[in-house]
This record gives C-alpha cells, sequence and structure tokens, in this order.
C-alpha cells in the first residue's frame, strides 16, 4: 500500500497486462479515419474515432502490405491487430497489421441526411439566394483572424479595389463550437448591414471543414438579410454552407474575386458613360441645328423677296424664249423671201427677154397682148433686153390657142 | 443620412436610361438638357460615390456588441 513504484514500472505493468489480455492482443476496430499523417519514415499515424470516442493507431511501414488504399481522413475502416501501450507517452493505441475499407464514414452518411433534411425545408432554394451587388462598398468576412484565408481575401480585394471597407469578425473555423462562433459572426455582421457578408476559410481535411456542415450555420446563412458568399476552401467537396449560401466560391480568393468589383473597370464603365452621354448630347444639338438650318431654308422660300425674285427669273426666262422664237421665225421669213425672190426672178419679164421674148406696147405704151389691140398699118414697140424696136404691122391673123 | 442612398447599380442604371432616352427618343431641346445635366449630376454621384479612399480592414473586437 506504501509502496511507490516508477513510471516506467507502471508502464510496463500495464504493458503486460495488455500483452496476457486475449482480447488485446488481436482485434478488429471500426471507425473513422482522422489526423492521418504518412510520416517520412513510412509509418502511419492516424486517428480512429465515431461519435463519442477516438483510439490512436499507428501502422509500421514494415506491415504496409496490410494497406491495400491510400488511407485518408473521412474514411470508414475495420483496423486489425493488437492495443499495447507506448511507454514514452504512458498511451495505449492500435498497432495495426490490417486496414480494411468500410466505405464512407458515418459522418459522411450524417452530412448526406442532413443536406437531404435542409433541402426538404427550402434552405437551399435558388428561389431564395440574394443576387451579389455588383458595386460593394462593405464586405463583411467571417473567418479565422490569423489564416490563409483571411490573407488571400485582404490580398486580391486590395488589388481590385482598395477602397472597398472590409470587416473581419474573427471567427474560430474549426474544432469545438466553431460553428456557434461563426454563426455568431454572421449575425454580427448582417447586423452592420454591409453589402455582402464572406463565410469561409482555407483548405483542410473533411473533419477541419466541419463546422461548415452545421445546421445553425446553414440556417444563420439562410436567415441572413444581407448575401451570403460561401469559401470553404476546397475546391471539389461542397459542405453544407456552400448550398445555404446565395453563391458558392472555390476559395476564399475567389470569394474576395466575386464580392470585390474591380475599381479600373468601373472607372472604365463611368469614363464610357461620361463620353456617351457628352457624345448624344452634342448629337442632340447638331439634329437641332440641322433641323433649324432646314427650317430657315424653308421660310426664305416662302418670304416675298423670294417670290419677287422667282418671278423675275421666270420672266427673264420667257424674255430669252421670246426672243429666241422671234429670231428663229425672222431666219425663217429671211429664207422664205429668198425663195419667193427667186419664185419671182423665174417668172420677171426681162428673164423672159433673154429668152427670146419681147414686150409689146403700141404708140401709146399700151400693152398689145391680142390681135384686137392693134391692125395692120399701126406701128409696136418690142421691148427687148437691150433696147426697143419700132415696127409696122403689117398683117393680123388669128390663131385659136385652145387655152 | 435621413435620404435613402441611392446605390452605384441603381444610379448607372438611371444613367443608361438617360441615355436610351437621349439617344432614341425625340425629345426636345430642352427635355434633353435637362437629362443631361441629369445625367452628369448621377455620373457625379457615381465618381463620387467610389470614395478613393483606401480603407484598413476593421476587425471587431471579440464579444463586442454582441446582439447574440
Amino acid at each position: 500500500m506504501t509502496e511507490v513504484y516508477s513510471v516506467s514500472q507502471v508502464n510496463t505493468y500495464i504493458k503486460n497486462l495488455f500483452a496476457h489480455d486475449s482480447l488485446l492482443g488481436y482485434l478488429s476496430v471500426r471507425g473513422e479515419v482522422s489526423g492521418c499523417k504518412y510520416h517520412t519514415s513510412g509509418h502511419i499515424y492516424f486517428t480512429l474515432k465515431d461519435a463519442s470516442g477516438q483510439l490512436g493507431c499507428v501502422m509500421f511501414a514494415s506491415l504496409r502490405r496490410g494497406l491495400a488504399f491510400r488511407l485518408a481522413d473521412g474514411l470508414s475502416v475495420v483496423v486489425r491487430g493488437r492495443i499495447s501501450i507506448y511507454e514514452r507517452d504512458g498511451r495505449y493505441q492500435l498497432y495495426a497489421n490490417e486496414i480494411l475499407r468500410e466505405g464512407t464514414g458515418d459522418l459522411y452518411a450524417q452530412f448526406l441526411r442532413l443536406k437531404e433534411r435542409l433541402a426538404a425545408e427550402g434552405l437551399f432554394d435558388t428561389g431564395h439566394k440574394k443576387p451579389i451587388p455588383a458595386y460593394p462598398k462593405t464586405v463583411g468576412i467571417v473567418t479565422a483572424a490569423a489564416g490563409a484565408a483571411i490573407h488571400d481575401i485582404l490580398t486580391v480585394s486590395a488589388r481590385r479595389n482598395p477602397y472597398v471597407q472590409l470587416i473581419l469578425c474573427p471567427a474560430q473555423v474549426q474544432g469545438e463550437g466553431a460553428a456557434v462562433t461563426i454563426a455568431r459572426g454572421i449575425r454580427r455582421l448582417a447586423a452592420m448591414n454591409p453589402d455582402v457578408i464572406i463565410v469561409g476559410r482555407g483548405g483542410g481535411s473533411a473533419e477541419d471543414l466541419w463546422a461548415f456542415n452545421e445546421e445553425i450555420v446553414a440556417r444563420v446563412i439562410y436567415e441572413c438579410p444581407v448575401p451570403v458568399i460561401s469559401a470553404v476552401g476546397h475546391e471539389t467537396d461542397f459542405t453544407i454552407a456552400d448550398f445555404a449560401a446565395d453563391l458558392r466560391a472555390p476559395t476564399p480568393s475567389a470569394a474576395a474575386e466575386l464580392a470585390v468589383n474591380e475599381v479600373s473597370l468601373l472607372e472604365g464603365t463611368l469614363a464610357d458613360l461620361h463620353a456617351a452621354l457628352l457624345k448624344s448630347m452634342r448629337q442632340k444639338i447638331a439634329d437641332c441645328r440641322g433641323r433649324l438650318n432646314g427650317l430657315s431654308v424653308q421660310i426664305r422660300y416662302t418670304s416675298p423677296s423670294y417670290q419677287l425674285q422667282q418671278q423675275r427669273l421666270r420672266l427673264a426666262d420667257l424674255q430669252t424664249r421670246l426672243s429666241m422664237l422671234f429670231r428663229q421665225r425672222l431666219v425663217l421669213s429671211r429664207k422664205e423671201t429668198a425663195l419667193l425672190a427667186e419664185r419671182m426672178k423665174a417668172v420677171s419679164p426681162l428673164e423672159r427677154l433673154t429668152s427670146g421674148y419681147s414686150y409689146l406696147a403700141d404708140e401709146e405704151g399700151h400693152m398689145v397682148n391680142s390681135i384686137e389691140k392693134t391692125g395692120p398699118g399701126r406701128q409696136i414697140i418690142a421691148s427687148v433686153t437691150d433696147g426697143e424696136i419700132t415696127a409696122e404691122v403689117k398683117s393680123v391673123r388669128k390663131i385659136n390657142r385652145n387655152r | 443620412m435621413a435620404k435613402k442612398e441611392k446605390t452605384l447599380e441603381a444610379a448607372m442604371e438611371e444613367l443608361n436610361q438617360i441615355l436610351a432616352r437621349l439617344e432614341t427618343d425625340p425629345v426636345s431641346l430642352e427635355d434633353s438638357f435637362r437629362l443631361y445635366q441629369e445625367g452628369m449630376k448621377l455620373l457625379k454621384y457615381c465618381n463620387d460615390s467610389i470614395d478613393k479612399v483606401e480603407k484598413k480592414l476593421i476587425i471587431l473586437e471579440e464579444g463586442n456588441g454582441d446582439g447574440v
């Protein structure tokens, strides 16, 4: 009763006790893998857990052929081996000879059940999702105060738009009670009415991200009046928070890209709008000026002085036409006259004289064109081309010419 | 802060509508001047609301003003 043992003695004693136990010498344990580490030595360290407890495990490099797949967190497995004391730490653990896969873990089944229940309740309805504002002024962030996530968000946000106010509500993003701090953070930020809230953390094991699979977080996101972007840094796996969020970003950096608008683009857009406004106003003025010019031309046409000028022009035109016609008429008349002169020439008595005809007159100058107008013994004066011949009529004889 | 603040998006939407009216509607010159002035005002509002002051991160203290 009063004997005092050394630590090593106690550990050795227990180790012997375990070694002689029929069950602990060889047993199979079912559980979910977490904290799995492949050590450089080739040994694999991990923890088996279920809803209420956990058990440290190790598989030595020499026994690795007992493991046919890559061990990873969240896997449900059955481990065969013995339980013994690790004397250095005074801790018992399971020394694995063989590890068998048991399909996906209980936590995953729990995740699926919760997802189904919340989906049925409408927490993931697209109709409920709020649009993310294009130009936020204030962005709330719920994540760990010292982590890759906040660093990434700050970097991206500062690059895109340093004029946006970021408010960080630090939260515990993994471990016991994390979900409660995340939920509280969202509520606190929502009360400050930022334009959008980013909730997230950097990547990690399924277990690390577990807080984002809890119902309380999903409900707070759903009820949050401010749009929420989830940014649980795991490209491929969706968390419950992702489904409940208004927008899911694959990483915190991506969330910052989605939440914070690029200020240079906005400035460009505003410059374009300014130019468009100026252009349309100038166009408007130019149009008005053009219409005014058109009207002033129109009004000039109706003015009396214009009318007068038009009449004058028409008059001048008529005058020109008149004188032209007159000139034409003149030319025509001259031609006609010449023609008549020709014809006159053809019938002129002088012409006849040259061809041997002559004009006969009596002593008193009366034309003799019939035997009635003369008689034997009477004189006759015949005009020829170069003078007159005076002759005496010897006789007259009637000839019927049948005119 | 008595008047409800217009969002940048709303202002830009309004500006786009003004532009559409200026470009297509047969508005009078007086009206177009009014629209133009309104547009310039909105543009100034947009530019102002970018508020080009670099903001420092605000970190809320634990348990401060916690309404939960």
